[in-house]
C-alpha cells in the first residue's frame, strides 16, 4: 500500500466530506414499525421521540359505529418529513392497530409479517427494473415491540410474534408504560425477558460495541445493557416538586420524568434510534435483512418472475378442510344411494327373470300339452 | 336497609362470602387478593422455565378460604382465583370454563334443595360477586372484556375494577372510567351497580350507593409490603418519584371497595345472588328439562 506523505496531501482524505455533502443533500428514508397491543403508549412514544405530533391520538367517538366483525390487524402508515439543520428525513411510522386486541389472536401476526416481506419484495422488483433511479424504499429499518408491563414474563403471543419478526427486521423489545413497575420489579422483569429471549432463540437487534474512542464504546455498552428498554411517554410539560419544568406524567404522589435516566430508559432508546445508531439500523436492514430475503427468493425464482403466493392462510385451510369433508360426505351419500338403487334394479331384474322363466316353462308345458294333444289328434287326421 | 338488620342478627354467627376474581395475568389479581385478606393467601406466580414460556397454559379455577375479622364480625371468605384467563393466543375457551364452574355450584344447590332429606350442614359454594380486572389501556373496553362481562352477568354480580391503576394520572383515570361506563351502558351489560331506590330508601343509603356507583370501575392498586412514610408504616409501592399508598383514598379506591364487599354490601350481594340470579337459573333449567320431557 502506498501512503501519501503528510503535509499538503493530494486530497483523498477529503472523500468523507464529499460524501457528507452528497448524503446531506439526499436526505434519508427512515421507517419504524410499532408493534404491540393497543393502549401501551405507542402513539405517545412516537410523539415524544420526535417532539412533535406525528400521530394523532385515537378518537373515541366512532368506537360504537365500528362493528369489528372483520377482526383483522390493520397496517397504518403515517408519513412525515422532518428537517434539522438542513438535513431532511422522510420518516414513516407504521402502526398495527388491532394486534393482540381480540379474544382469538391466532395468526394475527400474518399481516405484519406480510407487510415486512412485501417491502423487501417491492424494493427487489424495483431494483430489477430497467429504470431504477426513483426507488420508493419502504423497507422497515427497525421494529419496536411493546411489551405489557405485567412484571411476570413474555406471553406466548409475544414469543410467537417476536420469533417471526426477529428474522426479518431489526427487533428492539421495549417495556411499555414502565412507570407502573418499581425499580426492583423492573430489574427482575428485564432479567426474565432476556432469559426467555435467549431460551426461545429470538433474534433481537445488536450492534458492534467496540468503537474508536472509549467514550463511545462505554456508551454503547450502557445502551446494550439496558435492553429491553423501559419507556415512559409524555408530550406534556409538568412541574416537578423541585421547581423544574420537564416532560413527564403528573401523579398525586409525584412526577415521573421522561428524560430522567433513573426513571426510564427513554434517553438511551432515543440515542439508539436517532442520535448514534440510525445509520447502523438502516445499513443492517439493507445489508443483512434485505440480502437474506433476496437470497432466499433468488434461490428459487428467476429474475422478473412473480412471487408464488402460497395460500397458506390457516383460516382458509380450515375452510378447505371443511369443504373437503362435506364433499366426501356428499359423495359417500350419493354412492350409497346409487348402490342401493343398483341392488334394487338387480333384485327387480332377477325377479322379472324368474317370472319370465316361470312364464317360459309354463309356455313350454302348454306347448308340450298342445303337442301331445296334437299327436293324439293327428294320427286320425293324417290318415 | 334490610341488610343492616340482618347484620345485627348474625353478628355472632359470622358470615360466609364467596368472591371470584378474574383478569389477565399481570394485572395485580393475586396481589389484590393478598392485600384484601392482609395475608399470603395466594402464592405468587412462579415463572416457569424460559424454555417453556411459549407453552400456553389454560385457565384454572382455584378456590382459597380464609377467616377474616372485620370490626368484630367474623367472615369466612372464599376467594376463587382464575389464573390463566386471557393468557392464551386463542381465548374462546375461558368463558365456558368459568360459566361452567358457576353453574355447577347452582346445580349443587338445586339438587340439594330437591332432596327428601336435606343435609343441614350443606356447604353453599355459590359465588356472590365477581371482580373483573380491566386492563388499564387508557382507551376503552377490549373485546375480551365485553365478552366476559356479557356472558357472566346473567349468572353472577359482576363488578368491574381497574387493575394497576397507578399507571394513570388523575385526569386519565377519570376519562378512562367514564369511557368504560359508556361502553358498559352502550352494550347493555347488567353489572352490579349498587342499586338503590330514591323513593324507598333513606337518604344515607341513597348517598352511600350513589357514591359507590360513581366510583365504578374501582381503581385498584395492590401491595403486600409495608414501607415507612413519614415515620409511619403503610402498605405502598415505592417509585423513584414518589410513594403510592394502598389505603389512601386519594390514591386509589381499594379501601372503599373492601368496605363495600366485606361490610356494607355483603348481604345485598348474597341476596341478589340467591333471590334473583339463582332463581333465574333455576327457572331456566327446570323449564328446559320440562321441555325435554314433553318432547
Amino acid at each position: 500500500m502506498v501512503s501519501t506523505q503528510a503535509g499538503a496531501g493530494i486530497g483523498i482524505a477529503n472523500l468523507p466530506n464529499q460524501r457528507h455533502a452528497i448524503a446531506s443533500k439526499k436526505g434519508s428514508n427512515y421507517t419504524i414499525l410499532l408493534c404491540g397491543e393497543s393502549g401501551l403508549g405507542k402513539t405517545t412514544f412516537i410523539n415524544t421521540l420526535f417532539t412533535t405530533a406525528i400521530k394523532t391520538p385515537k378518537s373515541y367517538k366512532r368506537r360504537f359505529n365500528n362493528n369489528t366483525a372483520e377482526k383483522t390487524v390493520e397496517i397504518e402508515i403515517i408519513r412525515a418529513e422532518l428537517e434539522e439543520k438542513q438535513f431532511g428525513v422522510k420518516l414513516s411510522v407504521v402502526d398495527t392497530p388491532g394486534f393482540g386486541d381480540y379474544t382469538n389472536n391466532r395468526d394475527s401476526w400474518m399481516p405484519i409479517i406480510d407487510f415486512i416481506d412485501d417491502q423487501h419484495e417491492s424494493y427487489m422488483r424495483q431494483d430489477q427494473q430497467p429504470q431504477r433511479q426513483e426507488l420508493s424504499d419502504m423497507r422497515v429499518h427497525c421494529c419496536l415491540y411493546f411489551i405489557r408491563p405485567t412484571g411476570h414474563t413474555l406471553k406466548p403471543l409475544d414469543i410467537e410474534v417476536m420469533k417471526r419478526l426477529g428474522t426479518r427486521v431489526n427487533l428492539i423489545p421495549v417495556i411499555a408504560k414502565a412507570d407502573t413497575l418499581t425499580p426492583t420489579d423492573l430489574h427482575k422483569f428485564k432479567k426474565r425477558i432476556l432469559e426467555v429471549i435467549a431460551a426461545q432463540n429470538i433474534q433481537c437487534y445488536t450492534f458492534p460495541l467496540e468503537s474508536d474512542d472509549e467514550s463511545s464504546t462505554k456508551r454503547n455498552m450502557n445502551i446494550m445493557a439496558a435492553m429491553p428498554f423501559s419507556v415512559i411517554g409524555s408530550t406534556d410539560d409538568v412541574l416537578t416538586s423541585d421547581g423544574r419544568t420537564v416532560k413527564g406524567r403528573q401523579y398525586s404522589w409525584g412526577v415521573a420524568e421522561v428524560e430522567n435516566e433513573d426513571h426510564c430508559d427513554f434517553k438511551k432508546l432515543r440515542q439508539l434510534l436517532i442520535r448514534t445508531h440510525m445509520l447502523d439500523l438502516i445499513h443492517s436492514t439493507e445489508e443483512t435483512h434485505y440480502e437474506n430475503y433476496r437470497r432466499s427468493q433468488m434461490e428459487t425464482r428467476k429474475i422478473g418472475e412473480a412471487k408464488v403466493k402460497t395460500v397458506t392462510n390457516p383460516k382458509w385451510k380450515e375452510e378447505e378442510e371443511a369443504l373437503r369433508k362435506r364433499f366426501t360426505e356428499q359423495v359417500r351419500l350419493e354412492e350409497n344411494r346409487f348402490r342401493s338403487w343398483e341392488q334394487q334394479l338387480i333384485a327387480e331384474r332377477d325377479r322379472l327373470n324368474k317370472d319370465l322363466e316361470a312364464e317360459h316353462s309354463h309356455i313350454k308345458a302348454l306347448e308340450a300339452e298342445l303337442e301331445s294333444m296334437q299327436v293324439g289328434l293327428s294320427p286320425k287326421t293324417r290318415k | 336497609m334490610a341488610h343492616r338488620i340482618g347484620r345485627r342478627k348474625n353478628v355472632k354467627k359470622g358470615f360466609q362470602f364467596t368472591l371470584m376474581v378474574v383478569g389477565a395475568s399481570g394485572l395485580g389479581r393475586t396481589t389484590f387478593i393478598n392485600t384484601l385478606c392482609d395475608a399470603d393467601v395466594v402464592p405468587k406466580r412462579e415463572c416457569d422455565e424460559p424454555e417453556m414460556a411459549h407453552v400456553e397454559e389454560p385457565i384454572k379455577i382455584k378456590p382459597y378460604t380464609v377467616e377474616l375479622d372485620e370490626d368484630g364480625v367474623k367472615i369466612s371468605l372464599t376467594v376463587v382465583d382464575t389464573p390463566g384467563f386471557g393468557d392464551m393466543i386463542d381465548n374462546e375457551y375461558c368463558f365456558q370454563e368459568i360459566l361452567g364452574y358457576l353453574e355447577r355450584q347452582y346445580d349443587d344447590i338445586l339438587s340439594e334443595e330437591s332432596r327428601i332429606k336435606r343435609n343441614p350442614r350443606f356447604r353453599d359454594n355459590r359465588v356472590h360477586a365477581l371482580l373483573y380486572f380491566i386492563t388499564p389501556t387508557g382507551h376503552s373496553l377490549r373485546e375480551i372484556d365485553l365478552e366476559l362481562m356479557k356472558r357472566l352477568s346473567p349468572r353472577i354480580n359482576v363488578i368491574p375494577v381497574i387493575g394497576k391503576a397507578d399507571t394513570f394520572t388523575p385526569t386519565e383515570l377519570a376519562d378512562f372510567k367514564k369511557r368504560v361506563m359508556e361502553d358498559i351502558e352502550h352494550h347493555n351489560i347488567p353489572i352490579y351497580n349498587f342499586p338503590y331506590d330514591p323513593e324507598e330508601d333513606d337518604e344515607e343509603t341513597v348517598e352511600e350507593n350513589s357514591e359507590l356507583r360513581s366510583l365504578l370501575p374501582f381503581a385498584l392498586i395492590g401491595c403486600e409490603e409495608e414501607i415507612m412514610v413519614n415515620g409511619r408504616k403503610v402498605r405502598g409501592r415505592q417509585y423513584p418519584w414518589g410513594i403510592v399508598e394502598v389505603d389512601n383514598t386519594q390514591h386509589c379506591d381499594f379501601a372503599k371497595l373492601r368496605f363495600a364487599l366485606l361490610s356494607s354490601h355483603l348481604q345485598d350481594l348474597k341476596e341478589i345472588t340467591h333471590d334473583y340470579l339463582y332463581e333465574n337459573y333455576r327457572t331456566e333449567k327446570l323449564s328446559r328439562s320440562a321441555e325435554n320431557l314433553s318432547d
